[in-house]
């Protein structure tokens, strides 16, 4: 992509997000959400290949359609309380359509249908902006009016997604949609705890952003699609092959990984407000997510040597040190000792 | 609710029921978002005009410009796919399936 572009499309991204999570106006907020929609259309579209602006036309149709939502909940809440401000949410059926947009904006189930189609279409590097920094803003706004909204709406969402999340993920052979399904059950597990504690949200996303980086950046250098692909990527990198059994892992949520302590704070967080059942049912959705995560991680790891295989070696050539993705896996698989530490930061 | 409300309340709705319900053509889709966000600006407009609040002028006029770049993109996504998938025809949008 010509430079240029790239710059200022990053520049856009980066100011969108800032925009929207500064704000206290609901047309400023909007105005980000606009911003960002409008500057990764470009970075989606990139490469021009027909799957490519199939996934943009998608997600640019779903994110316009939510973003209007968002713009008109807001002005029927100030028809009704004369209040712009996004903390001051309190009219009913405002409510109720920024939930639904949001949901929209975020791939929450039943609004989830472009977003493994959109994640399929674009390169490793883009889905991995569409999962993380484009989540932000949305969970922004659903924070700062959390209080405001139905608790029950809420914990439909959040389980339905950790739902088919799980469920359809079973089925995919493609990397980028098995992670987009991963993306979609944990936004279901952020959103289950929001009414009641909108710090362990935010933890919950942090922790999530980390993990899901590292797996992306992963995949990006070893190039891989699908999961035939993954089978005999062992020769390039053995040494990322091997870590990133952890990595999946730690998303997929497993003690003593990084990625149960988000999981265990909700699951004490639902029980103290007497919500055993949904504390139950999601977390018994997310072993779903663990039978895809450990045939990714057999997949990557578990054909490593001295196992041994009759596929063509790949030849291996000197690949560059990438300090980012060293850095991301090694905090998403070890920081569950200080998760005491942790949790008073949020 | 007073009838204008009644009436921006209808032409929002009406507009986006026509975005979820769009059938053939992508251009239908894209003009049913356009009509949403005319259907936002006209309270937008309204709005400082009943509360005495000049401040809020520049609002429908932001509104206003975010909303058309967003249909200048919609038509470049528009042009986009029918170089790629020969019409824009949303049955064609197919090449993603799960």
């Amino acid at each position: 992509m010509n430079p240029h572009a790239k710059l200022i499309s990053s520049m856009s991204l980066i100011m969108g997000t800032s925009i929207t999570i500064s704000s206290n106006h609901w047309i400023l907020a909007w105005t980000g959400l606009e911003i960002n929609t409008l500057a990764i259309i470009p970075l989606i579209s990139k490469s021009h290949h027909p799957r490519a602006i199939e996934a943009a036309v998608k997600y640019f149709l779903t994110q316009s359609t939510a973003s209007a939502l968002i713009l008109f909940s807001s002005m029927s809440n100030a028809w009704s309380t004369g209040q712009w401000d996004i903390t001051q949410l309190n009219h009913p059926t405002s409510c109720l359509l920024l939930t639904m947009a949001i949901a929209i904006k975020l791939g929450l189930v039943p609004f989830h249908f472009w977003f493994p189609e959109v994640l399929q279409g674009s390169s490793l590097t883009t889905a991995l902006l569409l999962s993380t920094l484009m989540k932000l803003p949305p969970i922004t706004l659903l924070l700062l009016t959390s209080q405001s909204l139905n608790p029950t709406l809420l914990t439909f969402l959040a389980i339905s997604s950790a739902l088919v999340g799980g469920w359809m993920g079973l089925n995919q052979t493609q990397t980028r949609k098995i992670l987009a399904f991963s993306s979609i059950s944990h936004l279901g597990w952020m959103i289950a705890i929001i009414a009641y504690n909108p710090q362990l949200t935010i933890l919950t996303f942090a922790l999530y952003t980390m993990m899901t980086t590292a797996v992306f950046l992963s995949l990006a250098q070893i190039k891989v699609l699908k999961l035939s692909t993954m089978l005999i990527s062992w020769t390039k990198t053995p040494m990322l092959n091997a870590t990133m059994m952890l990595t999946l892992l730690s998303l997929a949520g497993l003690p003593p990984l990084t990625g149960f302590m988000p999981k265990w704070l909700i699951i004490q967080e639902l029980t103290k407000q007497e919500m055993t059942p949904t504390a139950t049912i999601i977390s018994m959705l997310s072993l779903l997510g663990l039978f895809f995560y450990l045939r990714l991680a057999y997949h990557s790891t578990i054909t490593l040597p001295p196992n041994s295989s009759n596929h063509m070696k790949l030849w291996r050539t000197n690949k560059a040190l990438s300090t980012l993705t060293a850095i991301l896996t090694a905090t998403s698989t070890s920081l569950l000792p200080l998760s005491p530490l942790i949790i008073t930061m949020f | 609710m007073s009838p204008l409300h009644f009436s921006f309340y209808s032409a929002f709705t009406f507009s986006s029921l026509g975005l979820a319900f769009h059938r053939t053509h992508l251009i239908s889709a894209l003009l049913c978002l356009e009509s949403m966000m005319l259907s936002m600006f006209v309270p937008l407009s309204i709005w400082p005009v009943e509360n005495q609040t000049p401040s809020f002028t520049l609002v429908p006029i932001l509104m206003l410009a975010f909303s058309a770049c967003e249909a200048g993109t919609g038509l470049a996504m528009l042009v986009a796919s029918t170089r790629t998938h020969g019409s824009d025809h949303l049955h064609n949008l197919n090449l993603l399936q799960c």
